[in-house]
């Protein structure tokens, strides 16, 4: 990584968050095999949750009303997943603040008569700066704790301890550990101008990382969340620059004459893929992180753009119009073995491989507009997820749960995002004139 | 990580401390000056003559004039930021060569159409003259909306390559010309429907005095 001359941004959130196993009742229960929720299955039911206020302990006075912040963000979060049926509060047979915290302690019949099969409660106390908050997750049918943790930092820091429980709460239920910790990059665009950003997964944060004035384009993360690698004007033509993701320093990576366009980088981050035209022709190449080396991969006279890894780093899918019309092609990593991958309709394009490795979305024309698609590496089992207005530049959560694309219904560019299977629709971003590119980050682990 | 935390606690805390210090030494300058300068108005009130006072007419006459210089260069600069935006906004001034400055394409296709023969050949013909010997190519290759954005960027710089050969057919010299594609990024019509879009499957033919 130092091969870059990038620095690595040491103004980092400094983040002290004492995170500790929560022994409350003896032993929490190890996390048994068992699943609550079966996210795979097709007939898959949202699971119902309550979710207290939280208990305020000690004698200071609760700040910023944290006793409902925590339980409302926490809905929020696991609402978010679309895996999740919140009981609304209004239901609730016990008083708010006064439960009890315990197993032995909770009336567990008053939360299955109202249908919740998990029950989140919590309490949390300051001391001077200091915020400190317990997080518990009952199994309401079997009346015991599963799930409990306890954080303690500065009140700043409250909104990590409620994305990183929610992480517990899911991989409690599911064996996943969702997508608290992750961010989206894509270019936005104000009139002639485009520039990178991030937000985080649920719409808040968001960054400005360029600001060239002109057309930046094409994010890359890099496999550690540290850098994103991108194509700008700045200077007249496209190149590739890359920065750390916090935005700051930058650095021009290529300058070929004619495109030098940015592609992902590999799993193990040693090499990125970019396409260059400085033969008159559209080719991918491999540039070689650590020593700065290129190599071509493809040789084709026609088109040869938008390439993706596999998520095992064996194979690359990109799109060719060898054929005479934009299709999916997959090759070895070095080139080899070039299939056609899509054969339906004449113009599929922007691939990206699922971080499961079974699937790969990309963009369909379908009746002269565009439409999010996914198939099987082998060319099999082809699924059409969008139907309403223009969607594009689709791009994969780190576990392969999620994509997010650009949706433009009525002239109006949004950034979604939807499950997997096309389900549970969300906006993550609107409100720029137009949404280029989207780029989900690998997890980030809350730095 | 954790030293690094330290330092830079301790030199907040050092910095903000001097800072509270220096702003105390400040405040306390400027209430001595302003007693001063109140004592000495108080002592000149008393001597003022009738010169003093057609001096200093004079020189609020003079304060007031350089008030409305002010006010008329920041108008001025206000202007020029102003026009130099609409610039950025729409680069295009009268080009040398209006009116033979696009051609057009069909729709993912990148192969010079017949009825762009006529304008590549006015493009040729222009920077083959004599008198234009100074002037290089830039060919814009552009897109419509629709499709990928990387895709596009490709078929736009072979839009740009397909024109370049045709007019190096014709016997423009190589070095004079130079292709950037932009994709579907700098539509000339900002409409979303085919009469939009046949407009904006571009090359944009820009011609540039070389410099000396």
């Amino acid at each position: 990584m130092h091969g870059w001359g990038v620095q690595v941004n040491r103004f980092k959130f400094f983040l002290f968050l004492a995170v500790m196993a929560f022994f409350l009742e003896g032993a929490v229960a190890p996390v048994s095999s068992k699943v609550y929720i079966d996210i795979d299955s097709p007939s898959m039911q949202k699971f119902p949750i309550a979710i207290t206020d939280f208990v305020k302990q000690g004698g200071a006075a609760d700040r910023e009303n944290t006793s409902m912040w925590f339980a409302d963000q926490l809905a929020r979060a696991l609402k978010i997943t679309g895996y999740f049926n919140i009981i609304e509060k209004s239901a609730f047979l016990e008083k708010p603040g006064q439960g009890a915290l315990t197993s032995a302690s909770i009336r567990f019949a008053d939360w299955s008569v109202i249908g919740a099969e998990s029950l989140v409660k919590g309490s949390f106390q300051y001391s001077g700066r200091e915020l400190s908050a317990d997080f518990l997750l009952f199994d309401v049918i079997q009346g015991k704790l599963i799930a409990g943790k306890k954080y303690t930092g500065q009140i700043q820091d409250r909104k990590n301890m409620v994305l990183k429980f929610a992480g517990e709460i899911l991989y409690t239920l599911t064996g996943e550990r969702g997508v608290f910790d992750t961010k989206i990059a894509f270019a936005g665009k104000k009139g002639r101008i485009s520039d990178i950003f991030t937000i985080d997964y649920d719409g808040s944060n968001l960054l400005r990382v360029t600001n060239h004035k002109n057309l930046s384009i094409l994010p890359n993360w890099s496999p550690d969340g540290k850098y994103i690698t991108f194509t700008s004007y700045k200077n007249a033509n496209p190149d590739l620059y890359i920065v750390n993701s916090g935005g700051g320093r930058e650095k021009k990576l290529s300058e070929f004459k004619g495109l030098n366009l940015s592609g992902p980088w590999s799993p193990d981050g040693r090499s990125l893929l970019l396409t260059l035209s400085k033969d008159g022709n559209e080719e991918i190449y491999i540039l070689n992180t650590q020593d700065g080396s290129m190599k071509r991969l493809t040789y084709d006279p026609a088109i040869d753009v938008s390439p993706a890894w596999s998520p095992d780093g064996g194979r690359i899918a990109f799109v060719s119009d060898r054929a005479g019309t934009p299709q999916i092609y997959i090759m070895d990593a070095d080139g080899a073995n070039v299939r056609r991958l899509t054969f339906e309709g004449n113009y599929n394009t922007s691939p990206r491989w699922s971080p499961r490795g079974d699937r790969i979305v990309f963009e369909s024309m379908k009746n002269g507009n565009f439409q999010i698609c996914t198939i099987d590496t082998n060319g099999g089992n082809l699924v059409q997820l969008t139907s309403r207005g223009r969607n594009e530049s689709p791009s994969w959560s780190p576990d392969g749960r999620y994509i997010a694309f650009v949706s433009t219904v009525s002239g109006r560019a949004k950034i979604m995002i939807m499950n997997s299977n096309g389900s549970n629709m969300r906006v993550l971003h609107e409100g720029m004139d137009n949404y280029l590119n989207t780029c989900w980050s690998p997890h980030l682990n809350f730095d | 990580m954790r030293k690094s935390s330290l330092l830079l606690l301790m030199l907040t805390i050092v910095l903000s401390f001097a800072l509270v210090f220096a702003g105390c030494a400040k405040k306390a300058a400027v209430k001595e000056t302003a007693e001063e300068k109140q004592a000495v108005a108080e002592k000149k009130a008393a001597a003022e003559t009738e010169e003093e006072k057609a001096a200093k007419e004079k020189a609020m006459k003079e304060a007031e004039l350089r008030e409305q210089e002010r006010q008329k260069a920041e108008r001025e600069k206000a202007e020029k930021e102003k026009a130099e935006a609409a610039a950025a906004a729409a680069p295009a001034a009268v080009s040398p060569i209006a009116g033979f400055e696009y051609i057009y394409f069909d729709f993912d296709k990148y192969n010079i159409k017949p009825e762009a023969r006529e304008t590549l050949k006015k493009v040729a013909d222009w920077l083959n003259a004599k008198e234009n010997s100074d002037y290089n190519l830039v060919i814009e290759g552009n897109c419509d909306e629709r499709g990928t954005v990387e895709y596009n960027l490709a078929l736009g710089e072979r839009r740009a390559q397909s024109a370049m050969k045709y007019l190096a057919n014709l016997g423009v010299a190589k070095d004079r010309m130079s292709t950037i594609s932009y994709g579907k990024e700098r539509p000339v019509d900002p409409g979303h429907n085919e009469e939009a879009w046949a407009k904006n499957r571009n090359d944009h033919f820009v011609v540039v005095k070389r410099k000396e």
